[in-house]
């Protein structure tokens, strides 16, 4: 039986409770948080909000405070070895040794997780053509912060993770490298399971499949992209009426309603969110009659993650 | 242990491939040559001076083999030991504040494993560029003076050695328990300076480690009876163990 059997059926990453505080300080606070395996997890949130904070945690490098963190099944306190082997982790900013070449350290990787020198050499060369350094045979120390953060990829991926933890993995890339890295990731779903955390909200949107927003050390919300902007959809109702004069006649009557949360209006167009979407469903039409105004169109819109993000953490910042 | 043998081997090849090949074995090698020919030089010298000085006469011995040993042995407990205490104050502080131990702790490469490399890798330079020198000294030493005592030199460097392990210990414990080099740096003269103090404490030169400096001098003369070592060398031993040890644990509990 292997060490890593408890992660058979565990989720791939489970946090309960988890806090962490630094002096007066609070990095984290009663953090709760499930990722499946195999998916692609973004993990988003300000500068500060926490994110390599609960990284340094799951990759052993802290401690909780309070709480607990499982990674494939195991406490992270207690992680041994052989657990280590079947994760992938790239630091915010990497660390290299800088009179080795890229080719160097991942040697110097693979043999640290015991790799046989073939597929050693094997796993090397295609990492580094995937990072487009097959060719650079200059030291580490003169590489660029984007040629860095490549290589931190290909070095956390030299033991085939079953988890791959990436911390701001696009932060410091081109345009090209951002892509390159976000098409690298997608190509993991099912294999790996990909947790990272970034504060760029399009590559979020682009790679993943679930994401949790935290703010202030707490997830604030924490579910699959689609649920996610759906229930931040089930809250805002877009009306477009014929006339100029009519949406702000509409909006006239619906303010002080209960479920109004807050209304906007625009010439003929009028945007507003809602507590209780059946509720307004069913009065608004009435209003609209009421007003003598012919409606053009009404619909529940899509909201854009970007959207929810700030209603999520604008709400936790206020 | 895991991932001992790896990164023994990355530490290796960094001595081999930056400025540490040079430092230590370099100021080994310069003061194995340069020490016979200051004794040489050493009554001419200070003839030159007394000239000066009109009344002042000053008789001094010709030199020997045994000054020029003696002068290198010198050497070795100032020049090196200050050398090992700035070489080893960032072995695991650096590590630490340029992020290359994050990469390397989250791989299956165990705290102690990282920190018992960091120690014999730092010993294995020592004992290779104390050869080094040692064999620099005889050789000039043969070339400008009649009568060897290789020998004598040869155990007097092997009590230095054991000190100078010790120290190289000593400075990995101050690299993982201060986050700065130069605290490090600091706890390390610090205890260096305190040591050869009380190395003169005949007690505690006894009983403890703090006489392989006293017996280093006495086994160049040849008046060291093996009798007297037994303190001093199990007791280099154990520290040396529990330094190590303690440089583990401090280690380990450290956040990175």
């Amino acid at each position: 039986m292997s060490a890593a059997d408890p992660a058979a059926d565990a989720p791939a990453i489970e946090l309960r409770g988890l806090t962490k505080r630094f002096g007066d300080t609070l990095a984290l606070d009663h953090v709760d948080l499930v990722v499946r395996p195999g998916v692609v997890f973004g993990f988003l949130g300000r500068n500060g909000a926490g994110k390599t904070t609960a990284l340094r945690i799951l990759s052993g490098l802290a401690r909780p405070t309070a709480g607990t963190a499982h990674v494939l099944g195991h406490d992270v306190t207690r992680m041994r070895d052989t657990v280590r082997a079947s994760i992938g982790f790239l630091p915010d900013v990497p660390g290299f040794y800088p009179w080795m070449t890229a080719r160097e350290y991942l040697d110097f990787a693979g043999r640290l997780f015991g790799l046989e020198p073939t597929t050693l050499e094997a796993r090397a060369d295609a990492l580094l053509e995937m990072a487009g350094l097959a060719s650079v045979t200059t030291r580490v120390g003169g590489f660029s912060r984007g040629m860095k953060q490549r290589l931190g990829i290909a070095q956390a991926l030299i033991n085939a993770p079953s988890l791959l933890m990436l911390d701001e993995p696009t932060s410091a890339l081109d345009p090209i490298g951002r892509r390159e890295v976000l098409e690298m990731v997608t190509s993991l779903r099912g294999r790996t399971t990909v947790f990272f955390s970034t504060h760029i909200l399009a590559d979020v949107e682009r790679v993943c499949d679930a994401v949790a927003i935290l703010e202030r050390g707490r997830v604030v919300a924490s579910a699959g992209i689609a649920d996610l902007r759906a229930r931040a959809a089930a809250n805002r109702l877009m009306l477009e009426v014929e006339e100029n004069a009519g949406a702000g006649a509409i909006a006239d009557l619906l303010r002080g309603r209960a479920w109004v949360r807050s209304i906007e209006t625009a010439e003929r167009t009028l945007r507003m969110t809602v507590s209780d979407l059946p509720t307004a469903q069913r009065e608004i039409p009435a209003v609209i009659v009421a007003a003598g105004v012919a409606l053009r169109r009404f619909e529940i819109e899509e909201a854009s993650l970007e959207e929810v993000f700030v209603e999520l953490v604008g709400g936790a910042a206020r | 242990m895991t991932g001992l043998v790896a990164f023994l081997r990355k530490e290796l090849t960094e001595i081999r491939r930056t400025w540490r090949l040079w430092v230590i074995p370099g100021i080994l090698v310069f003061l194995g040559l340069t020490s016979p020919v200051i004794a040489v030089l050493t009554p001419a010298l200070v003839h030159s001076m007394a000239a000066t000085q009109p009344g002042v006469v000053i008789q001094l011995p010709a030199p020997t083999a045994l000054d020029a040993s003696g002068q290198f042995l010198k050497n070795l407990d100032q020049f090196v030991l200050i050398a090992v205490v700035i070489a080893g104050a960032g072995v695991v502080s650096g590590e630490r504040s340029s992020g290359t131990a994050i990469l390397v702790l989250t791989k299956p490469l165990s705290r102690g494993a990282f920190v018992i490399a960091k120690i014999v890798s730092q010993v294995m330079l020592l004992v290779a560029a104390t050869a080094l020198g040692t064999a620099a000294c005889v050789g000039m030493t043969a070339l400008l003076f009649d009568g060897s005592n290789a020998a004598r030199l040869v155990t007097a460097v092997a009590l230095w050695l054991l000190y100078a392990s010790l120290l190289v210990v000593v400075m990995t414990l101050f690299s993982a328990a201060f986050r700065a080099r130069g605290a490090a740096a600091g706890a390390g003269l610090g205890f260096y300076f305190l040591t050869l103090l009380f190395s003169n404490w005949s007690p505690a030169a006894r009983y403890s480690f703090l006489g392989l400096l006293p017996a280093m001098r006495d086994a160049l003369t040849g008046e060291l009876p093996a009798s007297s070592l037994g303190w001093p060398l199990t007791t280099a031993a154990a520290a040396i163990a529990l330094g190590t040890a303690a440089a583990v644990r401090i280690f380990e509990r450290q956040e990175l």
